[in-house]
């Protein structure tokens, strides 16, 4: 490695599992897809099981972080197959679609399953985010801010965001703010296991070659 | 127009631009050159289905050898004899259908039709008038509180179920699937509407339509047809289907045993047919059940072209058990054909994102033939002696 033990020793590769839950059909995938290649279809096929993402993400000078994304099928059939999907992950969406009530009644069942799964290694929940999903086609006042601030507190959410994976509105922001989230809590038990990969001693020349944040 | 003209015959063109490449590339695509990328990507994801629907090898159709002309006169004769000798058929069959007379030698195949000439066109008849009193009986409650949820989620699923083929995004189509799926599913309480099944209608449908039809079937505009051909196509696509699902319910029953059983199942049969390809997923803490899950749940239609598909079910009909075992052996040998593959990828992510995306786009019959073929081999081997090969 060209790197060697010079003085980019500082530099630290972070590898999370994120997860990606909600009902069917409320844009999981298409959220996951804008956010890893910046596309949009019509024409995703529902999820069976779970499909993979990566999305790498410069962080900053000293900070690699790749996302692993566990696009979660919205019809859990399998009973306890989510707690296989849920292990070890760090962070998680939970999403549900601004046009249909059903999927947002259906929050709580999610954010219930996940913390009843899966728990940092300090015993506290996974630090889940919630994504009011295809926002472009909101009817109006039908997300009060203040209403939805409350919701996240008492459901125990660290925030929410209005998103759209059709327009691209706040994906960006909505995993930037989850990666902030998971980061403090890897800076809080630096040595436990919720940090999937191993600090490294030199950076891989191809990626730090880039300077450009992708995400 | 088609929004495929531009798909050659030869699709192993296609392949470079699969979702496959996609999401392999995307990492390197994000850390290096996202705008150029971007901008190089088609508007929409080019899915392996775009291929031809109906079943010629990929590389076009091939004037028909003396051989398959033979071969379907074989068809004819045992289909137009006054008792059709099914075992014989279902020999002449695990080999590949003709397409000429792929409709009715399915309709036999699956039960649905009896052997006996003289009753057929009664009991398809009656069959179909059965299935219409259903649709008369039930379909009214779909926006019913009890079946609200089911209806819903097979009305979000419908659109999203081959997208990309022009032929299912009509909505007289789409309509009919809806009926389909409804139907069985309020009829089938122990499992309902369980996403993939949607899939499922799909070979018998195109394979039912492909009788009207002389042209390519995915771009065939279903209003040209008569009501009562539709309604015929209708109901004989709902008693396959039905016929196929009781062979594996326990697939789609509160927590899946099926699937549960027949994962765990292919898991132990590769630890002793690939050693080297279990360790491997060991290694890197890949789990069967994180890609297998769906080639049991969708019966590998996610992983193939649908002509494929449609070739693999000839076999699976005219097999014993064909898609409740046969198609362990199946996967079990889809898997083995990526080792090389599998075996140069170095990480858990790597791993998954091939096996999730493997590039079977350019896939035909002859693909098809050497997979059932060791299969079948795999089959014989290990069916019946469990612990043949254990070390």
């Amino acid at each position: 490695m060209a790197g060697g033990e010079g003085p980019v020793a500082e530099c630290r590769e972070h590898l999370f599992k994120v997860l990606v839950i909600g009902e069917l059909g409320v844009g999981k995938t298409s959220i996951i897809k804008r956010y890893v290649h910046q596309l949009f279809s019509q024409h995703y096929r529902a999820t069976i099981g779970v499909d993979f993402a990566l999305k790498v993400i410069n962080w900053d000078s000293k900070t690699l972080v790749r996302l692993q994304l566990w696009d979660i099928a919205g019809q859990e059939r399998f009973g306890n197959m989510t707690r296989v999907y849920y292990k070890e992950a760090v962070g998680a969406f939970v999403v549900f679609d601004v046009t249909r009530g059903s999927t947002f009644e259906a929050v709580s069942k999610w954010k219930h399953d996940l913390d009843s799964k899966v728990l940092l290694p300090n015993g506290s929940p996974i630090p889940a985010v919630l994504l009011a999903n295809k926002c472009d086609q909101k009817k109006d006042g039908s997300q009060n801010p203040s209403q939805m601030d409350q919701f996240c507190r008492e459901g125990g959410f660290v925030g929410w965001f209005e998103t759209s994976a059709k327009d691209n509105i706040n994906i960006d922001e909505a995993a930037r703010f989850l990666v902030e989230n998971i980061l403090a809590n890897y800076k809080t038990f630096p040595n436990e296991e919720n940090d999937v990969g191993k600090p490294k001693l030199d950076l891989d020349p191809l990626k730090a070659e880039s300077k450009s944040q992708c995400c | 127009p088609s929004a495929f003209s531009d798909v050659p015959t030869n699709c192993k063109v296609i392949k470079s631009s699969s979702e496959a490449q996609l999401s392999r590339t995307a990492e390197e695509a994000c850390v290096r050159t996202p705008l150029q990328k971007q901008q190089s990507l088609p508007l929409r994801p080019v899915i392996p289905l775009v291929a031809r629907i109906s079943d010629q090898n990929a590389s076009g159709a091939p004037p028909m050898t003396v051989r398959e002309k033979t071969r379907l006169e074989k068809f004819r004769q045992l289909l137009s004899s006054h008792n059709t000798d099914l075992d014989e058929l279902r020999k002449c069959s695990w080999p590949g259908v003709p397409r000429e007379v792929r409709p009715v030698t399915w309709r036999l195949l699956s039960g649905y039709l009896p052997a006996n000439m003289e009753r057929r066109k009664l009991t398809l008849q009656r069959k179909r008038e059965e299935y219409f009193g259903f649709i008369q009986q039930y379909y009214d409650s779909r926006n019913e509180e009890h079946h609200q949820d089911t209806y819903r989620q097979i009305h979000i699923d419908i659109p999203r179920t081959n997208p990309l083929i022009p032929l299912f995004q009509q909505p007289l189509v789409q309509e009919i699937f809806e009926r389909i799926l409804f139907i069985w599913a309020i009829r089938h309480p122990a499992s309902g509407y369980v996403q993939g099944i949607n899939d499922l209608v799909t070979p018998f449908f195109v394979v039912f339509l492909s009788e009207y039809v002389e042209e390519d079937v995915e771009n065939f505009d279903v209003t040209n047809l008569s009501q009562d051909v539709l309604r015929s196509i209708e109901a004989d696509s709902f008693w396959c289907m039905s016929k196929l699902l009781d062979g594996i319910q326990d697939n789609y029953t509160f927590a899946q045993p099926g699937i549960q059983k027949k994962v765990k199942a292919l898991e132990e049969l590769v630890s002793r047919i690939d050693e080297q390809v279990h360790n491997h997923f060991r290694k890197y803490e890949v789990e069967y059940l994180q890609f297998a899950f769906r080639w049991m749940n969708n019966l590998l239609m996610r992983e193939l072209p649908l002509r494929c598909t449609i070739r693999l079910w000839d076999t699976y009909q005219s097999e014993p058990e064909g898609f409740s075992h046969f198609h362990l052996y199946v996967c079990a040998a889809f898997l083995i054909k990526w080792r090389k593959e599998i075996l140069d990828e170095e990480d858990f992510q790597g791993l998954l994102m091939l096996l999730q995306n493997l590039p079977t786009i350019h896939w035909g019959n002859e693909e098809i033939g050497l997979l059932l073929a060791e299969a079948y081999r795999l089959k014989y081997m290990f069916a019946d002696a469990p612990n043949h090969y254990r070390r």
